[in-house]
């Protein structure tokens, strides 16, 4: 008998294993009987919560499905802003699922599939709202509205599925290849804009200063020569008064000491030559015979 | 939860088989109460015993087994989450615990740790240029049982956060400030940026700080902006130079000012220690002359005369009878005298080779001449 006890004992621990189920904390669950699913007294979706919980054995199936925030996290993708240039945008959503059965007659709930129709969704969101701005306005204005837009556009959608997108945020911009290229020319000409105005505002400065060094060198040199002529002219109009005194004094005697002086300055070389004639006053002893 | 605290004896792993638990003892029990139901007496006998005890042993065994495998270990620095059935239970803090195994599940969770995340990255500023940043964050887990349940996968939900956090911020700052005088702006920008953002996810993550590690220009234009740090020191460069110019322009100036003035006060006294001088001989002559006017002119005169006549050359013509064909060939008379006073260059002048040279000697000897003549 021991066998079939056993065998019964059995049994009963399967069909009791069987009948409960556990939900992790962080899930929900739905429970199909066949294929359809289970409704509470009100008529709506019966959510399993978290803890042990209690179905038919073999006839009911349950569903799982991710309570928490799910991350979409989309490769990035290229669109194009008003101004008709192409940014690769890489954004992500934050969702979760709030109605799980709406989310599992929407999905199957399967997750893939449903990031892949909410994907789609946020990119026309995000698209139809890039291009409505500049690249300016993308990156430096709204993008916190831009966000807001994009997140008011899907939530519709959104509540098809079941879902709630919590959150889209756009966590790189960037600019393809060719318009990069333009941003760093325009950068280097803006910094060679500004190494050029640092070298000639040195430049500037430095003639200011050479200037005043030399204007004030000239102006100390035109006043030393100012001093040196009134000091010259004083020592000429001393040396005339000088002259003036001694000389008024006879100026017959002068006239003749200067005369004398000058002859002797005209007539000091040998290549000097005097043609004399013996009728010169100085040569009158000479022709005292004749005379 | 301790094993041992009250209100949780049933999972005691030693003993108390008592009470309406429903583990393993009372299977045992309950194996019992069946096979005497069941009326196994007859064919039963020692060998039923014999099983009936080894199965009590082989239960006893999964008992303690089962109780041991229990035990578990909370870190000082860790929490452990609780989950009884899949349903969040409990926080147990550091020791040595037990859990009944299979009912509920741990966690452990450090909430000590200051855990790193970096976001860097080329980003583009509000005037439209592009900078390399890197910004480090540092958090901790406040709340285990959000950091565990709330979201799927926080640590990278928070680096996303960041890097969005990160671009938003830096997308409202010129390049100069990010480079330069706003760092402390960007850093505390992002960090409250991050806050907000990651709010509404209830990760139970609390940020720490926000590091920001480097801010440059993108290598692309790098070149570009070491030239303009060297213009900046250029431009230093120049108004140094120009004030080494000041420094030298200005004493040079002063030195040859001074010099002017010491010349002309030099040149005043020379002329009027000249004057003085000239004036003297008249001075003392003058009372000679006044004393004897006749014989100090002629004698002046004749003084004079003599030594005009004996430095020079002359010619005497006694013009009465020479009448107007009269042949007087001055320059022989000049050549012929300089050849006299100068018989050196004469002789040199034989010399055909020398003949360049010969001229400068010529010239030279003239000058000599002229300074002999004034004496």
């Amino acid at each position: 008998m021991n066998p079939r006890n056993l065998i019964i004992l059995l049994v009963i621990a399967m069909v009791g294993f069987l009948s409960i189920f556990v939900v992790e904390e962080g899930e929900r669950a739905i429970v199909k009987r066949f294929g359809v699913i289970q409704t509470d007294a009100a008529g709506d979706y019966r959510i399993y919560e978290p803890g042990l919980n209690i179905k038919l054995p073999l006839f009911d199936n349950v569903e799982t499905m991710n309570a928490r925030i799910l991350t979409l996290d989309a490769p990035a993708d290229r669109f194009v802003t008003s101004e008709q240039k192409d940014l690769m945008v890489d954004s992500y959503v934050k969702w979760r699922i709030v109605d799980f059965g709406q989310f599992f007659l929407a999905t199957q709930g399967n997750q893939l599939m449903a990031e892949s129709l909410l994907q789609s969704k946020i990119n026309n969101g995000l698209r139809s709202e890039f291009g409505t701005r500049t690249i300016r306005e993308i990156v430096s204005g709204s993008r916190d509205e831009l966000q807001r837009e994009a997140l008011r556009s899907t939530r519709s959608d959104a509540s098809e599925l079941g879902i709630e997108v919590v959150d889209v945020r756009v966590k790189q911009i960037n600019l393809p290849r060719e318009v990069s290229e333009y941003i760093y020319d325009r950068m280097r000409a803006q910094r060679e804009a500004v190494a050029r105005a640092h070298r000639s505002e040195g430049q500037e400065k430095a003639e200011v200063i050479r200037a005043g060094a030399d204007a004030t060198a000239t102006v100390i040199v035109a006043e030393a020569e100012r001093e040196s002529r009134t000091l010259k002219g004083a020592g000429d109009a001393a040396a005339a008064k000088i002259y003036a005194d001694a000389y008024g004094q006879n100026p017959e005697f002068y006239s003749l000491l200067r005369s004398l002086d000058a002859y002797r300055a005209a007539f000091s070389n040998k290549e000097d030559v005097l043609v004399l004639s013996p009728d010169s006053e100085f040569f009158q002893y000479m022709n005292s015979k004749t005379r | 939860m301790a094993w041992n605290e009250p209100g949780n004896q049933g999972k005691d792993p030693w003993g108390n088989r008592g009470g309406k638990d429903q583990g393993p003892p009372d299977l045992d029990e309950v194996f019992r109460k069946f096979t005497s139901r069941f009326g196994g007496g007859g064919n039963g006998g020692g060998s039923g015993n014999l099983s009936k005890m080894g199965v009590a042993l082989v239960l006893v065994g999964a008992v303690i087994v089962w109780g041991l495998s229990g035990l578990y270990k909370v870190e000082e620095a860790e929490r452990g989450v609780v989950l009884q059935f899949g349903q969040y239970h409990d926080l147990v803090g550091p020791g040595l615990k037990w859990k009944p195994t299979f009912v509920q599940t741990v966690y452990p969770i450090n909430i000590q740790r200051v855990n790193r995340l970096n976001a860097s990255g080329v980003m583009l500023t509000q005037d439209e240029n592009v900078v390399t940043v890197q910004m480090e964050v540092q958090y901790r887990i406040e709340d285990p049982r959000k950091y565990l349940f709330s979201v799927t996968n926080p640590d990278q939900s928070l680096s996303e956060a960041l890097d969005s956090a990160l671009r938003y911020v830096v997308g409202h700052t010129t390049m100069d400030n990010i480079l330069t005088v706003g760092r402390e702006q960007v850093r505390s920008d992002t960090w409250a940026e991050l806050d907000g953002i990651i709010e509404p996810y209830d990760m139970g993550i609390r940020v720490v700080d926000v590091a920001f590690k480097e801010a440059r220009p993108p290598e692309e234009v790098k070149p570009a902006f070491d030239d303009a740090i060297a213009a900046q020191e250029d431009e230093e460069r120049y108004v140094q130079e120009a004030t080494a110019y000041t420094r030298q322009v200005e004493p040079q100036a002063r030195g040859r000012a001074e010099r002017m003035l010491r010349e002309a006060s030099a040149y005043k006294e020379r002329v009027v220690l000249e004057a003085e001088g000239e004036v003297a001989r008249f001075t003392s002559l003058l009372p000679q002359y006044e004393a004897a006017p006749e014989v100090t002119r002629e004698r002046l005169y004749l003084e004079t005369m003599e030594q005009v006549y004996s430095s020079t050359s002359k010619v005497m013509v006694d013009n009465k009878e020479g009448g107007s064909m009269f042949y007087l060939p001055l320059d022989k008379i000049i050549q012929g005298q300089s050849q006299n006073t100068q018989m050196a260059p004469a002789q040199q002048q034989s010399a055909p080779n020398r003949s360049v040279r010969t001229d400068t000697t010529n010239d030279r000897a003239g000058r000599s001449t002229t300074r002999q003549g004034r004496n």
